[in-house]
């Protein structure tokens, strides 16, 4: 096989696709966050093939079901390209606070053209710097889906592996939420609400690794309270 | 800026009313922060060509009389502009009540306003101008088409919107009269203007143009109230965060883990779950019934225990007041015995070597009946309330009654009772004996479990409340022999399981609905349950694992009565529905290991009984 032929093969990924898929990792995510940090027993969950890894998904009905429902919310707002931020909170059910936030940051390179244009005007101009996501990069070389594949699994690697350094949590006290950051024009059903952002107070931020599609990219941070 | 320090001192007073300025004023205002939009303002006000500082005061002074005159006159139901009226300052110090209101708001305005608002005002201030004092004077004609939408709501918000209706209701006089209104209040007016010509909606939609009004398109987004906006606008600024996104949380809380949540297990986790592997090995289970029969008459009542299966593969089945004998061998069907008509039939039992079948009666009277010649052998008295389960142990025929006494019975002697067994206050529904005699287990309905050993009657070994809801189902185990099952009524709907040496309880199920029978398989390690209200199924499930292998919805109403075939390959079971059905659930592989009790010479006749049942 011809190098260019390779080429031609190279499947690009759409918009549409690429929410499809980053819609997907927020679903993985979200089961992998509940399942490392112990939000629901271990005995919930049930392995999968997915990015070259075993993942752990619930298998809990009712779970399955919540996520489903966030992830149906969701999988709309991804393909309108109304999203900055995916949150999920852990709280503890005790106190109420805060215990670890988990971001992900996504940044649309190729905005429809109307969005960005009403984006612009409406921003005024002293806000271009006080808000870096909203600032267009060059979107990067393609990627194949390959590539993009293994980058996810190493998020995924490093979520898993970021449990030796987070810190306990109380197992079977906590809760989670999740929130998005959504465009203020965007569609809000009524199990939606609007929310504070639920930062923790005094948190330790961790970057983790990001990837990026070929009109996506989604970087990862985690926030945790410092044990006192 | 040297004017922002003469105006500081003012700050608290003129915060409101330049507020207002800084409507008509904005371009000149360079920074967000609200603090520093008050001071602008006033700067922007004496910056003006126009107006020297210290006009601006003056004239603010008197608009703030003319205007809420004006208001009160018009709005006199509001108490705090009553007290307005007074004299200006009075009602500067009203308006401290809510400075960060007017500030906000405004500086939100001007925040955005920046590139947009900045061009309108002035040009429009200019072309509609005729006011001898100020430009913004001339705005008021402008304010004249849109401030109609404004008044009805003023009441919403305070200081700010007061002056501006004031200054509305001035300006719907002659226009002469604006030229005492001062700048300022124009201004003020002017800005609600835009903020209404924007929206170009209704009322509210206009005033939360105050807030929004530059966003131009944005005005759709209009739900929080002013000032939540204007505190969340100024949060934004000062956090970096775009206003253009919002926080969405999911709202419905997430469901509560049911289990207990150990850390420790996910560390060392098989990544194949071990159950998975025995899903593709777990038995395969018939779910259709073999056989359907009717069971005209059958009284639907849970204590009593109308169906046996024979070890001679003989059905005996009480209806009402007959018992009828169906031959699996042969298909047939015989009516045993007919009762009195003053009672009825309330428990049947096959004695162990299938030859006799006990019959216990509604009238407490018990008897035995040779099925081979059809007929009775003896009555046995004793009983004076219904006889609603029975059992055999060899010649010895155990019977409980309503009263809550069981007897036992040598079916051999002329003085039948020889033991009497008080344990239970209520009736009793549930009796076994274990297959090697040496135990018996009542249960009743007054929730109670009672094991007693045979060689010591007088009272019970064990007596077991944990159960909540009449005890009907009892069953020992096959390869266990220590180890008995007992299933509650509705309320309970739990299986208990125990060691009946020790007298612990070893598990529990919650099946979900009231268990009505219990039957351990010879062969697999099972137990199958049939359940009444809700389910009316039958349940299959593993021990000591306790998981439930299937659930086959057995029956339209509760499911009564159950006994195993002697074979013990086929289950048995009478419900509500009046139907007798025969399930092949714990069929044997060809080629399996044997049975581990119970196995009759029926082996191999299944296939042979099936074909020839025939009944009515």
């Amino acid at each position: 096989m011809s190098a260019e032929k390779d080429k031609s093969k190279v499947h690009k990924l759409s918009l549409k696709g690429s929410s499809k898929l980053i819609a997907e990792f927020f679903e993985y995510s979200i089961n992998t966050i509940l399942f490392q940090r112990g939000v629901y027993p271990a005995e919930d969950f049930t392995a999968v093939k997915k990015y070259g890894l075993n993942m752990l998904v619930t298998s809990d009905d009712q779970v399955k079901a919540y996520i489903k429902k966030i992830m149906s919310q969701l999988n709309k707002w991804m393909t309108g390209g109304k999203i900055s931020k995916l949150v999920v909170v852990i709280t503890s059910k005790e106190t109420g606070e805060h215990v670890e936030r988990w971001q992900f940051d996504v940044q649309i390179f190729n905005r429809p053209s109307k969005k960005a244009a009403s984006k612009d005007t409406s921003k005024p101009p002293d806000k271009e710097n006080a808000a870096p996501i909203d600032t267009p990069e060059p979107p990067p070389p393609e990627k194949t889906e390959k590539e993009i594949q293994l980058e996810i699994q190493s998020i995924f690697r490093q979520i898993t592996a970021s449990v030796t350094f987070l810190p306990q949590l109380d197992a079977g006290n906590c809760t989670f939420n999740v929130l998005v950051y959504a465009d203020a024009d965007s569609e809000v059903p009524m199990e939606w609400g609007d929310s504070d952002a639920k930062e923790i107070e005094n948190g330790e931020k961790v970057q983790l690794r990001s990837f990026s599609t070929s009109n996506h990219r989604v970087d990862t941070l985690v926030s945790y309270r410092l044990a006192d | 800026m040297a004017t922002a320090s003469v105006s500081t001192p003012l700050k608290s007073h003129h915060g409101i009313f330049s507020t207002r300025t800084a409507g008509g004023r904005i371009p000149l205002t360079p920074s967000p922060r609200t603090r520093t939009t008050s001071l602008a303002t006033n700067v922007s006000s004496t910056s003006s060509p126009f107006t020297p500082p210290r006009q601006t005061t003056e004239s603010t002074r008197i608009v703030s009389q003319s205007a809420f005159g004006n208001v009160t006159s018009y709005f006199s139901r509001s108490t705090s502009r009553n007290t307005y009226r007074d004299s200006p300052k009075s009602n500067i110090a009203k308006a401290k009540k809510s400075p960060k209101h007017l500030e906000l708001g405004v500086s939100d305005w001007t925040l955005t306003g920046t590139g947009t608002t900045v061009g309108q005002t002035p040009s429009k201030s200019a072309s509609r101008k005729k006011g001898p004092l100020r430009t913004r004077s001339g705005k008021t004609t402008v304010r004249l088409e849109a401030g109609d939408r404004f008044i009805p709501n003023r009441n919403a918000s305070e200081g700010i919107v007061t002056a501006g209706s004031g200054k509305l209701d001035e300006s719907h006089r002659p226009k002469a009269s604006n030229g005492e209104g001062s700048t300022v209040l124009a201004n003020a007016v002017s800005a609600f203007d835009l903020g209404g010509l924007a929206a170009e909606d209704d009322a509210t939609v206009a005033l939360e143009g105050l807030n929004l009004g530059d966003g131009d398109e944005t005005s759709s987004y209009t739900k929080p109230a002013p000032d939540t906006l204007a505190y969340e606008s100024s949060l934004a600024t000062a956090c970096g965060v775009s206003l253009n996104t919002r926080i969405l949380a999911f709202k419905p809380a997430p469901p509560e883990s049911s289990k207990p949540i150990d850390l420790r297990s996910q560390y060392n986790r098989p990544l194949k779950p071990a159950n998975a592997a025995s899903a593709q090995f777990r038995r395969r289970v018939l779910t259709a019934p073999e056989r359907v029969l009717d069971a005209p008459g059958l009284v639907d009542d849970y204590y009593l225990n109308l169906l046996d299966w024979s070890s001679g593969n003989q059905v005996a089945i009480g209806l009402e007041r007959n018992v009828y004998v169906w031959s699996a061998e042969s298909g047939t069907v015989s009516c045993l015995l007919e009762t009195a008509a003053d009672t009825y039939v309330s428990s049947v039992k096959w004695s162990g070597d299938g030859a006799y079948v006990g019959v216990g009666l509604g009238s407490g009277e018990v008897q035995i009946w040779d099925v081979e010649e059809g007929t009775k052998l003896r009555s046995m008295h004793g009983h004076d309330t219904r006889v609603g389960v029975m059992g055999w142990n060899k010649h010895i025929l155990s019977t409980g009654a309503r009263s809550g006494l069981v007897y036992n019975h040598d079916v051999r002697v002329a003085q039948h009772k020889v033991a009497e067994l008080v344990s239970h206050t209520s009736e009793v529904c549930g009796l076994e004996w274990r297959a090697d005699g040496a135990q018996l287990a009542t249960g009743g309905n007054d929730n109670l479990v009672s094991i007693w050993d045979a060689r010591s009657l007088g009272a019970p070994k064990f007596q077991k409340t944990n159960h909540r809801a009449a005890v009907k189902a009892l069953s020992w185990c096959p390869w266990q022999p220590n180890l008995l099952a007992t299933g509650g009524g509705s309320y309970d709907r739990h299986i208990h399981f125990w060691n009946t040496t020790t007298g612990a309880r070893t598990n529990s199920i919650d099946t979900g609905s009231q268990v009505t029978s219990l039957r351990w398989s010879n062969h697999y390690k099972e137990i199958v349950s049939s359940s009444g209200f809700p389910d009316n199924s039958l349940s299959i499930w593993s021990y000591p694992t306790l998981v439930r292998n299937v659930e086959i919805p057995a029956h339209e109403t509760r499911v009564l009565h159950s006994c195993l075939s002697p074979d013990g390959q086929m289950l048995a079971t009478a419900a509500a529905d009046e139907s007798l059905k025969f399930w092949k659930i714990f069929e044997k592989k060809p080629g399996s290991a044997s049975a581990i009790s119970r196995e009759g010479g029926v082996t191999g006749k299944g296939g042979d009984m099936v074909k020839q049942m025939t009944i009515r």
